[in-house]
């Protein structure tokens, strides 16, 4: 058994394997584990809305032991991930981290939430710096979810 | 005893569901060839200082790793060690406990998780693995020594 506390240096095998194995294997995956993580969200995003976005992501936070804070707003809800555990311990792995470790996270996150009726504008920041930032709408035409990699400095 | 990851804090044992939906996408795609791949890479590399351990014919990491996790992940299981073998009865696995909470069914891959790790932490050493799964979430892991090992070489 692969611990669930050593699953993302697992995870981060499966990325490299798939990136090795060519075409739209990862970005299928991606799907794969979106589709997966409907029956933890789907539901709760789409009856109760952003308020339910910061309910599982408070529970994650705890699960996960993030630093991060989520803060609902009356027409969104951002997240600030302060020290990302996941990415940390793919970089805390002697095999080294898959290099678009972070891409996973948008690949799951953003097709639930459109599916759920939002969009999300997702700042990976860096990809080797355990921080990130997303920002959670109702979905709108001037809206569309998009991915970034700002580079951005801590505040 | 010191263990190259020993996490601690709060347990998010959703992952055991995320371990079904990765083994079930990658044994159904590029079969088992494939999950022998990746748990290879998994048991050599990042679980590279057990797998070092192993190789000099030291299995007190795995046995730490064994002992420290399946007691934090809440197991039923007995872990005997003697002069030849290491036994690990797992009566109740957290894992498949944890799926059937939340109403998954375990993939056909998903002992692979154990069985194709423990073959692969064995490769090249003094050792070998038998698992033996005797239940849906029980088995037995066996890691002994070859019986033909001898300084010059390993399982001739």
């Amino acid at each position: 058994m692969i611990p669930s506390d050593q699953f993302v240096r697992f995870y981060n095998e499966v990325f490299k394997f798939l990136e090795a194995q060519g075409g739209t294997a990862l970005a299928d995956y991606y799907r794969i584990v979106s589709g997966q993580q409907e029956m933890h969200c789907l539901e709760l995003f789409k009856t109760q809305g952003l308020a339910g976005m910061k309910a599982y992501w408070d529970r994650i936070a705890v699960e996960e032991n993030c630093d991060m804070q989520g803060t609902l707003y009356a027409d969104r809800y951002e997240l600030v991930m302060s020290r990302c555990p996941s990415l940390s311990k793919a970089l805390d792995n002697d095999a080294g981290a898959f290099p678009r470790y972070c891409d996973h996270c948008p690949g799951w996150i953003i097709p639930l939430l459109e599916k759920a009726g939002y969009s999300c504008e997702y700042d990976i920041i860096d990809r080797t710096v355990p921080r990130c930032r997303m920002v959670i709408y109702p979905a709108g035409p001037d809206r569309p979810s998009r991915v970034q990699v700002s580079g951005k400095k801590p505040e | 005893m010191s263990l190259r990851y020993r996490e601690a804090g709060e347990l998010h044992k959703d992952f055991h569901g995320s371990m079904n939906a990765a083994v079930e996408y990658v044994g159904s795609r590029y079969g088992r060839e494939g999950l022998r791949q990746v748990f290879k890479s998994t048991a050599q590399r990042v679980y590279r200082s057990i797998y070092e351990k192993l190789k000099t014919g030291d299995w007190s990491e795995l046995v730490e790793h064994w002992r420290y996790f399946m007691t934090r992940e809440g197991a039923d299981y007995t872990l005997e060690v003697s002069e030849r073998n290491v036994v690990l009865t797992v009566k109740v696995c957290p894992a498949v406990a944890h799926l059937r909470k939340l109403g998954l069914k375990p993939s056909a891959f998903f002992c692979d998780q154990t069985v194709l790790l423990n073959e692969a932490w064995c490769d090249g050493t003094p050792f070998e693995a038998v698992t033996e799964l005797t239940g849906e979430g029980s088995c037995v892991q066996i890691i002994r020594k070859r019986p033909t090992f001898n300084a010059q070489g390993y399982g001739k």
